[in-house]
């Protein structure tokens, strides 16, 4: 197929420099989209265009690279927003369980445990927040109010915010007390630490993404949307 | 045709081009602009992410294949996509014609 790469790699390369998101997501977008160009390529040079007047065919009826990225800013940001919510729940037991066996109340009861461990209403929340945004930006969007981009941004950056309370609340509560630091200690204090940092950075990027968001679309269905 | 006209009925018509049997995003797209007589003639790149809402609400699905040496993305209708593409359907139904029906009237004469 006789098709001008230069011209399509120009133009994918104006839209990745419009995308937003997970790396991987966006690297199988800008596959899909240079499969479906070259096709629409080849369509025009089997129908008699010669193959720079072909590319430029199929380029103005994508769409401006603008409008293409613009209407890819809701979809990564949803992305986005399941895979950072995912690594809070899965990473949460890795600072908790440490939490858990230097604080735990003896004898055990709810009452107790989280009267030794503060954050745990907090945990709770972040839960809450993050099962109710999984359903409604997912298989249960059927049935349920679907979340768009700007609420499951939100819920990151509500988790986040969660997260650091958590953490802090609870490096307050054990720094505080005159308890000697076993090498427990000093794990769970190291693993909350991390933690920290990396919420601090997700509100960071959460807020970035927020604001591009809440951007009027210029894309979609627009008039504007081609060449 | 007003590209507003299209919302909340973009979702049926991708399931509906998608009925037949599974499709790479590119033919989805041609094949609603070809099946519309060219009334559906939006830009192409802006549709993708609607059929990426499609499969996140389970209602296609998709792999990617390897055609040529070239990496595809091919969609299908799920069970689920089926099943609303038959409640889409008889929304419209009565949708339609109930506009019809209001449209079609035309005022009688006033009597002399």
């Amino acid at each position: 197929m006789n098709t001008p790469p230069a011209r399509i790699d120009a133009y994918l390369a104006e839209i990745a420099a419009g995308l937003h998101g997970p790396r991987r997501r966006r690297a199988r977008i800008l596959a899909e989209l240079r499969d479906g160009l070259d096709q629409a390529v080849a369509d025009q040079i089997t129908a008699g265009l010669p193959a720079e007047r072909a590319a430029s065919v199929a380029i103005a009826r994508f769409g401006t690279p603008a409008a293409v990225a613009d209407a890819f800013a809701a979809e990564l940001t949803i992305g986005y927003a399941r895979q950072t919510l995912g690594w809070f729940v899965a990473t949460g037991p890795l600072v908790g369980i440490w939490w858990l066996l230097l604080l735990h109340p003896r004898p055990w009861g709810l009452t107790a445990l989280v009267a030794a461990i503060p954050a745990i209403p907090l945990v709770a929340a972040g839960l809450a927040t993050t099962a109710t945004t999984f359903a409604a930006t997912g298989r249960l969007m059927r049935w349920l109010p679907e979340a768009g981009a700007g609420r499951a941004v939100v819920a990151v950056l509500a988790v986040a915010g969660l997260a650091i309370t958590g953490d802090l609340t609870i490096l307050a509560v054990y720094l505080g007390s005159d308890a000697p630091t076993p090498p427990l200690g000093l794990v769970a204090v190291a693993a909350s630490l991390i933690r920290i940092g990396f919420s601090s950075i997700t509100i960071r990027r959460a807020a970035a993404l927020r604001r591009r968001t809440a951007t009027p679309d210029r894309s979609t269905v627009g008039r504007n949307a081609r060449r | 045709m007003r590209p507003e006209l299209l919302k909340g009925h973009l979702d049926a018509l991708l399931l509906a081009v998608l009925e037949p049997g599974p499709q790479h995003g590119y033919a989805v797209i041609e094949a609603l602009r070809s099946a519309s007589g060219g009334t559906l003639d939006l830009p192409t790149g802006t549709v993708y992410p609607a059929l990426h809402r499609l499969e996140r609400a389970g209602l296609i699905a998709s792999e990617w294949q390897t055609v040529d040496g070239r990496r595809r993305r091919a969609y299908h209708l799920t069970p689920a996509g089926h099943a609303a593409l038959g409640e889409h359907r008889a929304l419209w139904d009565q949708f339609s014609a109930a506009v019809a029906a209001v449209l079609s009237a035309r005022p009688r004469p006033a009597p002399a």
